[in-house]
């Protein structure tokens, strides 16, 4: 039930859970032998930026509109163009649909002929 | 119990019909009752599904013909032809409708709170019950006439739910939008249908494929469908009403409006399979669905990482997770008349797309929920505005967890198991095809990592202090759609033999179809 055909090899969730749990034993394993000095609640606890005060939550916290800004300056002609095309004007959106109309039909005819 | 198999195939349209119609006098009543019967009639229809379900899997297909002798008694007697209105139940629709059921009960019991403080409830639930009538009856009928009547109440019933919080000043403009593109598909539909009934006297699917001579006319009818199914599952470049609606949305309402969407996936699948089958060019039009796949993979999924509304960032995702299925089932179209192939990868890229789309309505459904959990209690779709809500909701943040691992594509998830089924096959086709699937899931996981974070990593905020989980009902809508996650994780293998081949096999197989109408004469 569990174990899915695949044509290279079967794929089961079950198999890869007890794989992900042994792995799991082992990083804990693996913790426990680590620095003990840890103390909760404590000044060693406390975010630390270089003895430079610590902003407040709201300012610390990377807003989505900054997150991936690399990936987004590298693709700026793609997103441009694409942001170009989503106009939001319903009209738009009709004459795609008449424009594929068009292809596909084109496309059926013209393979019809061939 | 045998009765109620006989009569499922109606009873899962009528039930929904009439208790859309009891709503309001019960709502003037009480409140509470009506919705007691809004989820209790819902939970009823998916109990008839899987019976339903389960009588097709061990008996084949079920046909109902209405106001026959017998159900089974398609053709009457002296008649050539059916002429009556006949619902047909195959593994194909069974397994649209038990998607449709089930996302339409955590859809019911979500809205209990979320629409809690909304004005004309009674409107609402009415039109949530029209929208499933319409659904399940596009999945049901064996007609094409009764499709694009059921196509016009989903379409109308989904218009008025998107535009129904007229408080906000951008639903009206999603549910226009909505109705537009709906009303033109549908007329498209329409039109396709005349062109089959001015040639051969006939609307009911079966009769129609039975005598499909593939004119001129028969080809200009698939174009006009083509395109229409897909303008209404948004796929690009027709994809573009698709943010503006179900942004805008109940999330409840969205995630009907997603599997409203999958109903026009079926639709789409019964024409090219079932209406034409054999007939047509099937390496062109497996060509033009797995093109219309590709481009909706990756446009969708580039254009949703950019975005910073929650909602719109899944809408995005919507149109790029159907371009997985459009890319499993199109390598299936394009092989469909080349036996080794079809054995060697076909049937297996049209398992995955099928696969695919319950995963999608699962996590897709679950991922709207707790966008919607969350507008419900920071009042912003804004992932700018938003940061540190694992603190206050807990149970939201893991049912987002559970929903973005799923849709990434992260093992053990049922969305790793359907696309590495539609990987491994789809590459046997063509590899590139294979590599831009891989690619769009790795931005899918890098676009629900940035909304992860931003709504929910981070410090506790300070102007959401007060926040505080969910109500109960929304966390139950919620934990229906993540525990069918987490089986279908488990139990792939499952899902697959009992649901999804049988799906296949009957979309390759037409000749059953149109046998259980055609050989069911009086």
């Amino acid at each position: 039930m569990s174990i899915l055909g695949l044509s290279y090899s079967p794929w089961s969730p079950i198999f890869w859970l007890l794989a992900f749990v042994v792995v799991m034993i082992m990083a804990y394993f693996f913790r426990r032998r680590g620095q003990k000095k840890y103390k909760k609640d404590t000044a060693q606890t406390k975010i630390f930026l270089c003895g430079e005060e610590v902003p407040e939550a709201k300012e610390r916290h990377i807003r989505a509109h900054n997150v991936y800004w690399g990936f987004f300056e590298t693709m700026k002609e793609y997103y441009d163009t694409n942001i170009k095309a989503h106009t939001g004007i319903i009209n738009d959106y009709v004459i795609w649909f008449l424009v594929l109309i068009a292809i596909n039909a084109i496309i059926l005819f013209i393979v019809g002929i061939v | 119990m045998a009765n109620l198999i006989i009569h499922s195939p109606i009873l899962i349209i009528a039930i929904p019909l009439l208790v859309a119609f009891l709503t309001p006098l019960i709502g003037r009543a009480s409140g509470k009752a009506r919705d007691v019967l809004v989820v209790a009639s819902l939970a009823f229809v998916e109990f008839l599904v899987i019976i339903l379900a389960r009588d097709i899997y061990l008996n084949g297909l079920r046909v109902y013909t209405l106001g026959a002798l017998s159900p089974d008694l398609t053709i009457p007697e002296n008649y050539i032809v059916p002429i009556r209105i006949i619902l047909e139940a195959d593994s194909m629709s069974i397994f649209m409708a038990i998607i449709t059921a089930t996302v339409s009960l955590a859809a019911a019991i979500y809205s209990l709170s979320f629409m809690k403080e909304e004005t004309g409830q009674d409107r609402f639930y009415t039109l949530l019950l029209l929208l499933a009538v319409g659904m399940f009856g596009m999945e049901l009928t064996g007609d094409l006439f009764n499709l694009f009547v059921f196509l016009e109440i989903a379409s109308i019933a989904g218009a008025a739910l998107a535009a129904f919080r007229t408080r906000f000043a951008d639903t009206a403009e999603g549910g226009f939008k909505y109705i537009v593109i709906s009303s033109v598909a549908a007329l498209m539909v329409l039109l396709a249908i005349g062109l089959f009934y001015a040639q051969y006297n006939l609307i009911n699917i079966g009769a129609l494929a039975h005598v499909m001579q593939y004119t001129m006319l028969d080809k200009i009818a698939l174009v006009l469908l083509v395109t229409a199914f897909m303008m209404k599952l948004a796929a690009v470049p027709l994809h573009m009403w698709c943010p503006d609606t179900y942004s805008v949305a109940p999330a409840g309402i969205t995630i009907m409006l997603v599997v409203a969407s999958y109903a026009c996936l079926y639709a789409l699948f019964r024409t090219c399979f079932t209406l034409y089958g054999v007939c047509l060019n099937l390496t062109t039009v497996g060509w033009i669905v797995i093109i219309f796949g590709l481009l909706s993979m990756f446009i969708g999924v580039t254009m949703a990482v950019f975005q910073t509304d929650i909602k719109r960032l899944m809408a995005y995702h919507c149109i790029s997770q159907t371009g997985y299925m459009l890319l499993g089932i199109g390598v299936g179209l394009a092989v469909l008349d080349n036996p080794e192939a079809l054995n060697a990868y076909g049937i297996a890229a049209m398992d995955g797309g099928i696969f695919h789309i319950i995963n999608n309505a699962l996590y897709k459904g679950l991922l709207f929920l707790t966008a919607g959990a969350l507008f419900y209690r920071t009042g912003t779709r804004d992932l700018n505005k938003m940061g540190g809500l694992a603190h206050k909701m807990k149970w939201t943040t893991i049912f987002y967890i559970i929903g973005a691992l799923s849709i990434s594509g992260i093992p053990p998830s049922n969305g790793f198991a359907s696309k590495l089924l539609i990987y491994e096959s789809v590459y046997q086709f063509n590899p590139i095809l294979a590599i831009v699937a891989m690619i769009t899931s790795i931005l899918t996981l890098a676009s629900f990592t940035k909304a992860f974070y931003s709504a929910f990593m981070g410090a506790e905020l300070p102007e959401y202090q007060e926040v505080r989980e969910v109500p109960k009902s929304m966390i139950a809508g919620m934990a229906i759609l993540a525990a069918g996650i987490i089986f279908f994780s488990l139990f792939p293998g499952l899902v697959v033999d009992r649901l999804a081949q049988p799906a296949t096999n009957a979309l390759i197989n037409r000749g059953v179809y149109i046998n259980g109408i055609m050989g069911g004469g009086g």
